[in-house]
């Protein structure tokens, strides 16, 4: 047994634990907490594309969740369109917004980023709120759009039991995580990670730290718009308030943070660890202790900042690393006995 | 006429509070350059404490300072020692940690929610104070007193402010602190000491602020962040760490909230000021009246 076999085998396990839990867990409303963890899972791993490898701090990406959940209820409500092909429209759209605005911010620094970034996610939330009818298109402002549950099926999204949101949220989160590895390998990764630690000393080794920014948010817009149509056939009920919102970009960023940005594990992480510990505290203290989860989550950024700035995904691959080479060295006739040797 | 007017000399009375707000992150900004996302929580705290302090007391709202200036100035020094120090010390070399800003939102978050548990979702406001309601008729208009008042404290506190970094040891200190750490600290100046101090004088300034809004404004766990957003784009507007500049960036929002709503509706009159946010960010980065920084 080598490291590399182990580390796949339990890759595989995970995979066929996730796939295996609708056969065992049937409460909807687990399977809905689920859902929503993987939502958000899947929601910071496209913002580490931009926020982790890029090196930047985009705090507007719930932007990108409400453009992706408007186009695609927008056009299967009024044109019947199948919220599938809604999803790649919002997509594109959402990649093209993410390019104008990456290409005037990409040119500031640290806190200004963040800034024009906060302010480009709420005007688009004030211009959603304040407008009817987008030409021939109805928003509705700030009352939002409701998605009448008639027609259910795959191609219409929609569904009545909660296992089919479970296995699309599922392959997403999948899907994005396997396109964020092959993103770190290839040269856009190095270009990124490049330019995200030393601008000045990538651009004069002659590489496009811009262009490669502008791609990362690009790829990063589009994949955060395709969880927002999720999110709209999930809830079936969009208002900007909901998608749009300041908290959410938030939310998106510092789970990220604190699971670890610029790692593929770590924004994974962070949602597993912190989602689950929201989602009890609010159920559980939700009406005698409001804001707990909250509490929680302004306490663990603190301390994963002050203590871990590489968020936590370090100290625990360090612990799982050690747990390995204990394996290892016990198997007697194992390979790793003669890298010791 | 005179009701343009009228929304005019208000917007200006509001938009100096606005502006007298953003004064404290501005001050905490050239100082440390770093952008304290915990703003708007401390003028919460601060709208809490003298909420407090005025009812218990009965006292005039704008006597309450005695009690949420030094408050608030203890409370900012230590926060910034106690949370955001440890920062600083980590990453030594970085010009604008980053991380600061992560930080200072988990402290919005809990100071937030911590008020939240407390004190519950409900609006408290001052009613029986002399200052509520009461309206001041200048011809046919009608100007608010309490406002009237925030915009004498603001110019009172931004000619304090400017006159103590200016003439004063420790304003020196901390105008030296500014410019250059690493000179200043050669010069004997303790780096931290001076982070801490300038952190609780911008506290202190939004707890000023604080004392302006507590007359006529309300009181719940999530006011801060209203002036939260509202904060960073005026300091940007008016210039990071210009004084002068965030009190007319303040006055700039507070004429565009009150002149706008003429034109259009209200809730427009955000998305201009967001609008205008941006260009300003664009064009001149360095703001209406701020240094050039070197970004």
């Amino acid at each position: 047994m080598t490291r590399k076999t182990i580390n796949t085998s339990a890759l595989i396990l995970l995979g066929v634990v996730a796939f295996g839990i609708p056969l065992v867990l049937r409460s909807p409303t687990y399977l809905h907490i689920i859902c929503l963890l993987f939502f958000y899972a899947y929601l910071t791993t496209s913002w580490n594309l931009v926020g982790g490898f890029a090196g930047v701090l985009p705090l507007g990406h719930s932007a990108f969740v409400g453009i992706g959940a408007y186009t695609s209820t927008v056009l299967s409500l009024q044109y019947g369109v199948s919220p599938w092909l809604g999803m790649i429209v919002g997509g594109f759209l959402a990649g093209i917004v993410g390019i104008l605005i990456g290409l005037p911010t990409f040119k500031m620094r640290g806190a200004y980023f963040a800034l024009a970034t906060i302010a480009f996610g709420e005007g688009i939330r004030v211009m959603f709120e304040n407008i009817e009818t987008l030409g021939p298109l109805n928003i509705r402002g700030p009352r939002g759009l409701e998605i009448p549950p008639t027609h259910t099926g795959f191609v219409n999204f929609m569904f009545n039991t909660k296992e089919p949101y479970y296995y699309i949220i599922l392959v997403m989160l999948i899907g994005v995580i396997a396109f964020t590895y092959f993103i770190s390998r290839s040269k856009l990764g190095y270009f990124l990670n490049a330019g995200g630690e030393e601008p000045e000393a990538a651009m004069s080794l002659g590489v496009n730290v811009a262009r490669a920014k502008l791609i990362a948010m690009a790829m990063s817009s589009f994949l955060t718009a395709l969880a927002g149509t999720f999110y709209a056939q999930f809830t079936l009920y969009i208002y900007p308030k909901s998608v749009m919102s300041l908290d959410l970009s938030f939310e998106i960023a510092f789970i990220a943070l604190i699971g670890g940005r610029g790692s593929i594990a770590g924004p994974i992480l962070g949602a597993l660890l912190l989602r689950p510990v929201s989602d009890f505290s609010r159920i559980y203290f939700g009406s005698s202790l409001p804001g707990l989860h909250l509490i929680i989550f302004g306490t663990v950024l603190i301390l994963v900042m002050i203590f871990q700035p590489r968020g936590l995904q370090e100290p625990l691959l360090k612990v799982y690393n050690k747990l390995l080479d204990r394996i290892l060295q016990q198997a007697p006739q194992g390979k790793a006995g003669h890298e010791y040797s | 006429m005179e009701f343009f007017l009228e929304s005019i000399l208000n917007g200006i009375c509001m938009g100096s509070i606005y502006g007298l707000t953003a004064l404290g992150l501005t001050v905490i900004f050239g100082v440390l350059k770093v952008i304290n996302f915990a703003h708007g929580s401390l003028i919460m705290v601060s709208m809490y404490v003298a909420y407090w302090a005025i009812i218990y007391t009965g006292v005039h709202p704008y006597v309450a300072l005695i009690i949420v200036v030094p408050v608030m100035y203890f409370f900012g020094y230590y926060l910034q020692d106690i949370v955001i120090k440890p920062i600083f010390k980590a990453e030594k070399d970085v010009r604008e940690p980053i991380t600061v800003i992560i930080v200072t939102t988990g402290v919005w978050y809990i100071l937030d929610n911590l008020t939240l548990l407390i004190f519950g979702p409900q609006y408290r406001g001052i009613q029986n104070n002399p200052l509520r309601g009461k309206m001041l008729d200048i011809g046919n208009m009608l100007i608010s007193v309490p406002k009237l008042w925030g915009f004498v404290t603001a110019v009172i506190t931004a000619a304090a402010v400017y006159w103590f970094l200016q003439k004063t040891r420790t304003g020196r200190a901390i105008r030296a602190t500014s410019l250059d750490r690493e000179a200043a600290s050669l010069m004997g100046i303790n780096q931290f000491k001076i982070y801490n101090i300038a952190f609780g004088i911008g506290t202190a300034i939004v707890g000023i602020s604080a004392v302006t809004l507590v007359p006529f404004y309300n009181i719940f766990p999530s006011v801060g962040v209203l002036f939260d957003i509202k904060g960073f784009i005026i300091v940007v507007l008016g210039g990071l760490g210009s004084i002068g500049g965030a009190i007319i960036g303040g006055i700039i929002i507070g004429l565009i909230e009150s002149i706008a709503p003429m034109f259009m509706t209200a809730t427009w009159a955000e998305a201009i000021v967001y609008g205008l946010f941006l260009v300003v960010l664009f064009v001149k980065p360095s703001g209406l009246f701020g240094v050039k920084y070197d970004w």
